[in-house]
């Protein structure tokens, strides 16, 4: 049993259901697109550790099925949720050619978790980034031009990540990542920026929320989960010892990234920027793997944890507000409201989601969000802020106030905000299907909200998360804080802080642009510029080289007419006699040669 | 090696006397008869043809064979010897010989006496390279050089008449040099014969004997003027340009050709490679003086505007390259100028003959009288196009693997510790490439490209005399009167051939297509030029 479930490499699975989707009709290609994604998530609880299916690549040693607690639990996840994700777009009427390439960027993101060596690494990892710009150009419109810069944002970044793992290569002599923990200390720079612009560092991310809103909803659902979560994975692998700057790096992006969703109005434009502060969060937690001992550890828990919360509650909130969007035909939450009574099964779901990223108690998330917070909390002392906690710890309370008030902001404006208009009325609820795809996600995060030990059995170092980690404590004493009381006070806080900040939001919302209102025009003139620079030079060298080339060919065609233009008079041909001469002087030179030299 | 037969033996000094004798009949027979002067060159060179065959099948069957001349024993007595290489060469002198006269038979010069000196050119040549002694090679280079000499002025003009002139002092300073080194040599050790001066240098001198060295200097710069390096170069230009075209057919494909196989010859079967190891110093001239003569050939080819001079400095260049070969002491590089060798001779000879057909049938002697040439004569322009890109060294062609063989060879000889000389002479040879595909992409250019209107108004011509106003008549084209548009004209009684536009003559013209056939054929040939050259590379690299 074991060897057949490791005989088989996923993303081959997934490819073959790729061309069967587009094959068969449109029903039973789905079912076995959900079939395909269900394999993967069978195969990764069954599959043993170990190294299988490594074999010679482009004449490399490679692994194409590197199992281990990490990997196990991303193929786990992200078996799960594109099998939610399939039937989710099955009901959202997604045309057979986007589920085709939903599948295939499933497959190259599965091929990325399970790779044991960087060459398999950034090869599948260059073709996430072909299939999910494929994804997005399907919907066409304004996806298109988007679609174009998020595949150069790619490009670049995947090859500076390719650079990495040449000189990771070089360096170390093999791809393996038995060979060498991490990737080299002098690839590190470019390993950094190349799997970051993935990640959405601040200033890099631009990408998220230009490309993310626009497509297909069956679309973003399956985009908004698997990109940048592979992206915080791959960091894993490529810094395990981790660092403080990439804690900070974290815990900067957690709160940049609230502020800006904070400000926007297209609720997938707001849930792509709250996936830049999440992964903040992750990323904080991967940061402090060495810097604290056992709960270095736990920290990486807590971060691995979150992964993979995140990816069940954020496809979940995208799905959720793509049946809004399905129905309502809108992309922008001023226009709705009073949605609750028109889809009470889309409001419930959202409540769980939201839910869910905010850390309220009994939702996956604020298992997960805890452990991160609590290894900041042990792991401190190097900028110490208020009442004793470091910078990052408020960096993260900040972020997760700004995730309660945004969230507040999103179901405020679509669910409730005065009555629902007129045109709105009568709307059909979320269909069957898309129903059930939400289901499967929504139940999974209070389960393991609930249930929370089995979470923390699923994640790597789960001794040590098991043993440190108690996320429903709580203290009667009202000046000492447990994790109960603590995330009463954030949605407090979070209430508190909307309804009192809405105006001042919505006025800064029209004022504040992203690095986006600078970045693309730079990007645009810089390209421009490029093209015209070298065009004009390429010209230049053209204009002189014909130039040099003329006046050499004039020279040598009349050498005696440009010898008299330089005001030479001479005789430059050969006559006899100083031939003779030459010829004397040429055997002088030949003797003088052998009998000296 | 097995005995040969004596009437084997016999075909040296028949392929060497039966030319020189017949060199007479014209003379003779002219007293009585007009015009006979082709016909027995023709028989005598098909004859030739048959016996250089013959030795050829001979030596490359059974091996190396002599012949003691009047039954005197060497090293006292001449001995006449084939073997591989002078085989190769002798062919290619016999082959060459019957395939001119395809062409002086329509282009002239006429008369008795040309075919006399044609004969007579064509004994000293098969002489050169069959002579076992060192003196009697003189001999046979001053029966070559007086002929050529003579054959330069046959057309009667002033010109060639100082182009003859000159070549004549020079050629006679040359040989003198030449003499020179062969009394230093035979001082040293009293042996002219090659094979016996090979054994007696190392046992009553040495190498580094002054008189040895100076023998070797004067031989060598002899030889330079005839093969005409750079810079004792200057008489061939002229001589090739003034020539009448058939002599410059013969002429540039054989006579250097000789000269540089008697560099090969005298270098390697006289002083041996052990010399040139040796004498480091004579070896790195030589290099030297060779790469600036690839360099200087290739670039003053690519200045002229004249195709038969344009075609002569080439042949600086080439035989800069064959003379490296011969320094380089490698056995690929010698290897490689054997067979360059033989095919300059072979390029060299289409490429002077495609340009006298052209100059035969339209007069055209300059660059830019060829444009737009293909058209009225497409298949001798495409033989002169596909001769010279083997001579640019496109492959597949017999003038890639010349060139590939020297340059690889200098490469190698440079990793084995030849130093940079060796990369430097590579490096020389590829940009000589370059200059070459200059001036053979212009000939192209102009066959093919050049600015000539064509009917339909699409030339540049056409706007140029919109602009003069006049004379543009109503379908756009050109009025008739207006010659620099259109490719120049046959002459009026130029030869035709069947079946073709070209206006050549039919022999002529089938031997060039057979050239340049052979050219590009020869190119797959790579394996068996170092089959058959194998044994002599063995033996001097031994």
């Amino acid at each position: 049993m074991n060897g057949l479930v490791t005989a088989v490499p996923p993303f081959l699975v997934l490819a073959v259901a790729a061309a069967l989707v587009l094959a068969l009709p449109r029903a039973v290609g789905h079912a076995l697109g959900a079939a395909a994604t269900a394999f993967v998530f069978v195969q990764a609880w069954l599959a043993p550790d170990g190294t299988h299916l490594a074999t010679e690549f482009l004449g490399f040693s490679v692994v194409f099925l590197n199992v281990d607690p990490f990997s196990a639990m991303m193929g786990l996840v992200i078996g799960f949720l594109a099998t939610a994700a399939v039937i989710y777009a099955y009901a959202s009427d997604a045309p057979r050619w986007l589920t085709s390439f939903a599948l295939l960027y499933v497959a190259s993101t599965v091929g990325t978790v399970y790779a044991g060596d960087w060459l398999s690494v950034i090869f599948f990892w260059e073709l996430m980034a072909v299939t999910s710009t494929l994804l997005v150009w399907q919907y066409g419109g304004e996806a298109v031009r988007a679609g174009y810069r998020y595949a150069i944002v790619h490009g670049i970044g995947g090859t500076i990540l390719l650079g990495a793992v040449v000189v990771h290569f070089v360096e170390v002599g093999s791809f393996l990542f038995t060979a060498e923990t991490g990737i080299h200390a002098t690839a590190a720079v470019l390993a950094a920026i190349g799997i970051g612009i993935n990640c959405g560092f601040i200033f890099l991310h631009t990408w998220i929320p230009d490309t993310y809103p626009r497509p297909h909803i069956a679309a973003s659902v399956f985009l908004s989960v698997f990109t940048t979560k592979t992206a915080v994975y791959v960091m894993y692998r490529a810094f395990p010892e981790g660092g403080w700057w990439l804690a900070y790096l974290g815990g900067f992006m957690a709160v940049y990234g609230v502020f800006f969703a904070l400000l926007q109005y297209d609720p997938r434009r707001l849930l792509s920027y709250h996936i830049q502060a999440q992964v903040g969060y992750m990323l904080a937690g991967i940061g402090l793997a060495t810097l604290g001992g056992e709960w270095g550890q736990f920290a990486v828990a807590g971060g691995f944890a979150h992964l993979f919360n995140n990816v069940l509650y954020k496809s979940l909130l995208f799905m959720v507000c793509g049946v809004v969007i399905y129905r309502t035909g809108s992309n922008y939450i001023k226009e709705m409201g009073g949605l609750w009574t028109v889809m009470p099964v889309a409001f419930l779901i959202y409540l769980v989601g939201a839910a869910s990223i905010t850390a309220v108690p009994g939702f996956n998330g604020y298992v997960s969000k805890g452990l991160v917070l609590d290894a900041t909390e042990q792991i401190s002392g190097n900028y110490p802020l208020l009442f004793g906690y470091d910078l990052l710890w408020w960096l993260l309370m900040i972020g997760a106030v700004g995730t309660f008030m945004s969230f507040i902001k999103l179901g405020y404006y679509i669910f409730f905000h005065g009555e629902a208009k007129p045109e709105h009325r009568g709307l059909a609820d979320a269909k069957p299907l898309q129903t059930v795809g939400m289901s499967m996600a929504a139940v999974a995060c209070v389960v393991l909200g609930v249930v929370y030990t089995a979470q923390l059995d699923l994640l790597p170092f789960a001794d040590v998360a098991n043993d440190l980690s108690n996320p429903y404590s709580y203290y009667l004493d009202p000046l000492q804080f447990g994790h109960i009381e603590k995330a009463a006070v954030l949605m407090t806080a979070g209430f508190v802080g909307f309804f009192s900040l809405k105006r001042p939001l919505g006025w800064l919302a029209h004022h504040m642009r992203d690095v986006d209102a600078v970045l693309h025009p730079a990007a645009f003139y810089a390209g421009r510029g490029a093209v015209w620079g070298v065009t004009e030079l390429w010209a230049a060298v053209d204009r002189l080289t014909m130039r040099t080339a003329g006046a050499t060919m004039r020279t040598a065609m009349n050498p005696r007419a440009a010898l008299a233009e330089a005001g030479i008079d001479a005789e430059i041909r050969t006559g006899i006699g100083r031939s003779v001469l030459i010829l004397t002087l040429a055997a002088a030179v030949a003797l003088f040669a052998l009998l000296l030299g | 090696m097995s005995e040969p037969l004596p009437l084997i033996e016999l075909l040296l000094p028949l392929a060497v006397v039966v030319p020189i004798v017949a060199a007479t009949l014209p003379l003779a027979l002219g007293l009585r008869y007009d015009d006979v002067g082709w016909s027995v060159a023709a028989v005598t060179s098909v004859g030739l043809v048959g016996i250089a065959g013959a030795v050829a099948a001979e030596v490359y069957t059974a091996g190396r064979f002599a012949h003691e001349l009047g039954g005197y024993q060497p090293p006292v007595g001449i001995e006449l010897v084939a073997d591989e290489l002078s085989a190769a060469v002798l062919v290619l002198i016999a082959v060459v010989a019957a395939a001119t006269l395809a062409f002086s038979r329509v282009a002239g010069p006429r008369g008795n006496a040309f075919y006399s000196g044609y004969l007579l050119l064509t004994g000293g040549l098969s002489g050169v390279v069959l002579t076992g002694d060192l003196f009697n090679l003189f001999v046979f280079l001053e029966i070559v050089g007086l002929t050529t000499y003579a054959l330069i002025a046959a057309d009667r003009s002033g010109a060639s008449a100082y182009a003859s002139l000159k070549y004549l002092m020079l050629g006679t300073v040359g040989a003198s040099l030449y003499l020179v080194g062969v009394g230093y040599v035979f001082l040293a050790t009293g042996s002219l014969n090659m094979l016996d001066l090979q054994t007696q240098i190392v046992e009553q001198a040495s190498y580094t004997d002054p008189l040895i060295q100076a023998g070797f200097a004067f031989i060598v710069a002899g030889f330079a003027l005839k093969i005409a390096l750079f810079p004792v170069h200057t008489w061939q230009p002229d001589a090739y340009q003034r020539a009448p075209d058939s002599v410059t057919v013969f002429v540039a494909a054989l006579v250097s050709t000789a000269g540089a196989y008697a560099l090969i010859r005298v270098t390697y079967t006289v002083f041996t490679v052990d010399f040139l190891l040796a004498n480091d110093a004579i070896t790195t001239v030589l290099l030297v003086v060779t790469g600036v003569s690839i360099l200087a050939g290739s670039v003053l080819a690519a200045m002229q505007s004249d195709l038969k001079r344009m075609f002569a400095y080439s042949s600086v260049a080439q035989f800069g390259m064959i003379a490296a070969a011969v320094a380089l002491a490698n056995e690929w590089a010698l290897l490689g100028g054997i067979v360059h060798l033989l095919g300059h001779g072979l390029l060299k000879f289409g490429l002077f003959l495609a340009a006298g057909l052209l100059a035969l049938g339209y007069g055209a002697r300059r660059v830019e009288d060829l444009a737009s040439l293909a058209r009225r004569a497409p298949y001798t322009a495409g033989s002169l196009a596909v001769l010279g890109l083997a001579l640019v060294g496109i492959p597949p062609s017999i003038g890639f693997l010349g060139k590939w063989y020297i340059a690889f060879g200098a490469v190698q000889e440079s990793g084995a510790g030849g130093g940079a000389v060796g990369i430097g002479i590579a490096a020389v040879i590829f940009i000589s490439t370059l200059f070459t595909l200059a001036y053979v992409a212009r000939l192209i250019e102009q066959l093919y490209f050049a600015g000539v209107g064509l009917d339909d108004g699409h030339g540049e011509g056409v706007a140029d005399t919109d602009e003069h106003g006049g004379n543009v008549v109503a379908d756009g084209g050109q009025a008739a009167d207006h010659d620099a548009d259109d490719p120049i004209s046959p002459k009026s009684g130029a030869p035709t051939t069947l079946g073709v536009p070209d206006r050549v003559p039919t022999g002529a013209f089938v031997v060039l297509l057979l050239a340049t056939a052979t050219a590009v054929a020869l190119g797959f040939a790579g394996a068996t030029f170092a089959d058959l050259f194998d044994p002599f590379l063995s033996e001097v690299f031994a």
